[in-house]
């Protein structure tokens, strides 16, 4: 898992141009299940298990990651654009940007020696940055790269001897990991898998494959924001790496089904409430979806999410595999209907 | 030698305080071409011998900017100093390496996660910030206070020979004088040239005022990075990348020389842009100018976008201009007398 898990989250790939994730996926998983790409660009595909299921289960995971997407070329070269999805301006200062077709550029700033006391302490609006691909005026920037484009934060991949992983896009790369692992291993039970576009601009896919599922169950995998930071007072942390998958009660999107909550909880795994109510996720499209699905998020915790430098810890998302493997048990045994 | 790859490695190791990559790194390199000795904390000195007594030093400072960690707490996080000038504006969720006894240790600035604050602010003091040290527990045995930090950052080329990347300011200008050394090895030269990799330059021209100092010379030229141009920087202010050399001219500066490195640019067309100050230049040309009883002293400079943060954008070609301009002043004999 953890060679694929390394590769997604390298991989580019923001809402609205999840291609290059998809195919990816769609290669680890087509010798392990029934797949098909529907009109939105989300996978669904089939696990067949041992036995089949009391209810009919969609384990989700979201493919696309924030970015950018160029929104015009000025006359010296520079491209202006907008972001894809929620990134904080300050994450995105002198950040390298790769984009689709391999095209690397840099998000410049005024050098510190010029700057006022004022600049100095404002991070600039998206309006006044720019990215630099080392074109020397439009018409040498047009000619490699075009308007509507999109790119991603460049991140790099390494890990610590505490088994913390710092790359970007573990949002959601850590649940499409887990989501294929389930797939390429065999399953108790029947149960399906859809691997969404779109999260991050307001969980679009997730809105049109619960649809074509039209599950009973549904189990939301996520990275979730951990701020287990010295300089956090400890309510405002919310949940903590490396103390397991993290359960949701409620977010802004979702208020959780509280017996899937309750039994998510009462594994041996570790585990944690998510102590906080913020963010929101798939399950926001996926619980409200037909007649409503019972809905499950369990979530890798993970610091500086939407940033190029997203921090988690390898085992937590091991220990939220198993926890969603117990979860699928529970609910497709028909313990929990 | 191949100027992209030498600097891309140049780039990509490190140099400041006990962190000897990159100046040993260029050591071995320039051992190719001169005697070279070297000397305190990173400062490496390389020599070819001329038919006189007349010494003449070309500049440009190994070390880069960084932090260093002032306090580990239980949890694995670290607060760090500044080495040198910093925008704090883009440290949030910076990659950076943190140099152990035991070895390097991958970490990253902390970045305010978006459900405590929605806007977007600027921490006042680097005091105010902590690094992720990804360690946890283990941090405080693995770290130690003074150690250091520096950024972390994969090199990249961009558009028209253009690299993006750590440390250029100035590993650009260590390439330069490794590069004019192998031009140089083996050519009559009529004075004695020094190619001085100095350190400490980021801390207030330090490194370049001692080894002026020692290492007699009559006169200098420093090799340094300038501010290259960008939407929000005015062209009074900056230089352009890829429109060559910006020569130095200021009251610092000797005129003579500054002169002399500009017909040479004009007789040869070699590509170049002046560029003019008032006062100080903030390289080392202002404190060996200021050397002993007085070193006549130049200044080459290269274009660089986004000085001192982990994505300096420079362009090759202007490299390269500064080396022509250089070979072609010392094979001239240069300015030669005192005044």
């Amino acid at each position: 898992m953890e060679n694929n898990f390394k590769t997604l989250c390298l991989t580019v790939a923001p809402s609205g141009s999840e291609n290059y994730v998809r195919d990816t996926i769609l290669k680890e998983i087509s010798p392990f299940a029934e797949c098909r790409v529907d009109n939105s660009g989300n996978i669904i595909a089939f696990k067949k298990g041992k036995k089949r299921s009391a209810s009919k289960l969609m384990v989700d995971a979201h493919m696309d990651e924030v970015g950018v997407i160029v929104s015009s070329i000025t006359d010296d070269g520079f491209l202006k654009f907008q972001t894809v999805g929620g990134i904080k301006n300050a994450v995105l200062l002198c950040r390298k940007i790769k984009f689709e077709n391999g095209l690397i550029g840099v998000i410049g700033t005024k050098p510190v020696h010029l700057l006022s006391k004022d600049t100095a302490e404002t991070i600039p609006d998206t309006d006044d940055l720019y990215i630099d691909i080392g074109a020397t005026d439009s018409n040498d920037a047009k000619q490699h790269i075009k308007i509507g484009a999109y790119g991603v934060m460049l991140g790099d991949f390494a890990k610590s001897d505490k088994n913390l992983v710092c790359s970007k896009a573990i949002d959601d790369r850590a649940g499409c990991a887990i989501l294929i692992d389930l797939l390429k291993n065999e399953s108790e039970y029947d149960f399906y898998a859809t691997f969404t576009v779109g999260e991050e601009i307001g969980t679009r896919g997730a809105k049109t494959a619960a649809y074509s599922v039209d599950p009973d169950f549904a189990i939301v995998l996520e990275a979730t924001t951990a701020a287990d930071i010295d300089s956090v007072s400890r309510e405002k942390q919310v949940c903590k790496l490396s103390s397991g998958p993290v359960v949701s009660f409620m977010d802004n999107g979702t208020m959780y089904d509280r017996e899937l909550f309750d039994a998510a909880l009462s594994s041996d795994i570790p585990s944690q409430k998510k102590c906080g109510v913020s963010g929101g996720n798939n399950s926001a499209s996926i619980h409200i979806s037909r007649s409503g699905v019972r809905t499950l998020a369990l979530s890798v915790p993970c610091r500086y999410i939407h940033s190029a430098a997203c921090v988690c810890n390898y085992e937590d998302i091991e220990n939220t595999l198993k926890l969603t493997r117990y979860m699928i048990n529970k609910i497709c045994s028909g313990e929990i209907n | 030698m191949d100027i992209k790859e030498t600097l891309l490695n140049l780039s990509k190791l490190c140099g400041i305080g006990t962190v000897k990559e990159a100046s040993e790194y260029a050591a071995s390199i320039l051992k190719n071409y001169c005697e070279v000795s070297e000397e305190n904390g990173l400062t490496v000195v390389g020599e070819i011998k001329g038919n006189s007594d007349y010494t003449l030093i070309l500049d440009a400072h190994i070390d880069e900017v960084g932090f260093i960690v002032t306090n580990i707490s239980e949890s694995g996080f670290l607060t760090v100093a500044k080495c040198g000038g910093i925008d704090l504006r883009h440290l949030p969720a910076k990659e950076v390496t943190v140099h152990t006894k035991s070895g390097k240790i991958p970490a990253v600035f902390v970045s305010t996660p978006p459900h405590l604050s929605h806007s977007d602010t600027v921490n006042k003091e680097i005091g105010d910030y902590k690094i992720d040290s990804l360690l946890g527990s283990l941090a405080t045995s693995i770290i130690s206070v003074g150690d250091f930090v520096t950024y972390r950052s994969l090199t990249s080329e961009l558009l028209n020979g253009r690299l993006a990347g750590k440390s250029f300011d100035d590993r650009a200008g260590v390439v330069c004088l490794i590069e004019l050394a192998r031009r140089l090895k083996n050519k009559p030269l009529a004075c004695n040239v020094k190619f001085l990799l100095s350190d400490a330059e980021e801390l207030g021209l330090r490194g370049a005022k001692t080894s002026a100092f020692k290492h007699n010379a009559d006169a200098a030229i420093a090799i340094d990075v300038s501010f290259g141009d960008g939407p929000d920087i005015k062209s009074s202010e900056c230089g352009k990348l890829g429109e060559g050399a910006m020569i130095g001219i200021s009251p610092v500066l000797d005129r003579e020389i500054t002169d002399k490195l500009t017909a040479i640019a004009n007789h040869k067309a070699i590509p170049h842009q002046l560029e003019v100050m008032g006062g100080k230049t903030g390289t080392n040309a202002d404190v060996i100018s200021v050397t002993k009883s007085g070193i006549r002293t130049g200044l080459l400079s290269i274009p660089l976008r986004n000085m001192h943060t982990d994505n300096e954008i420079i362009d090759i070609s202007d490299i390269i201009s500064v080396c022509d301009i250089l070979e072609e002043y010392i094979l001239s004999g240069g300015v030669m007398s005192g005044k």
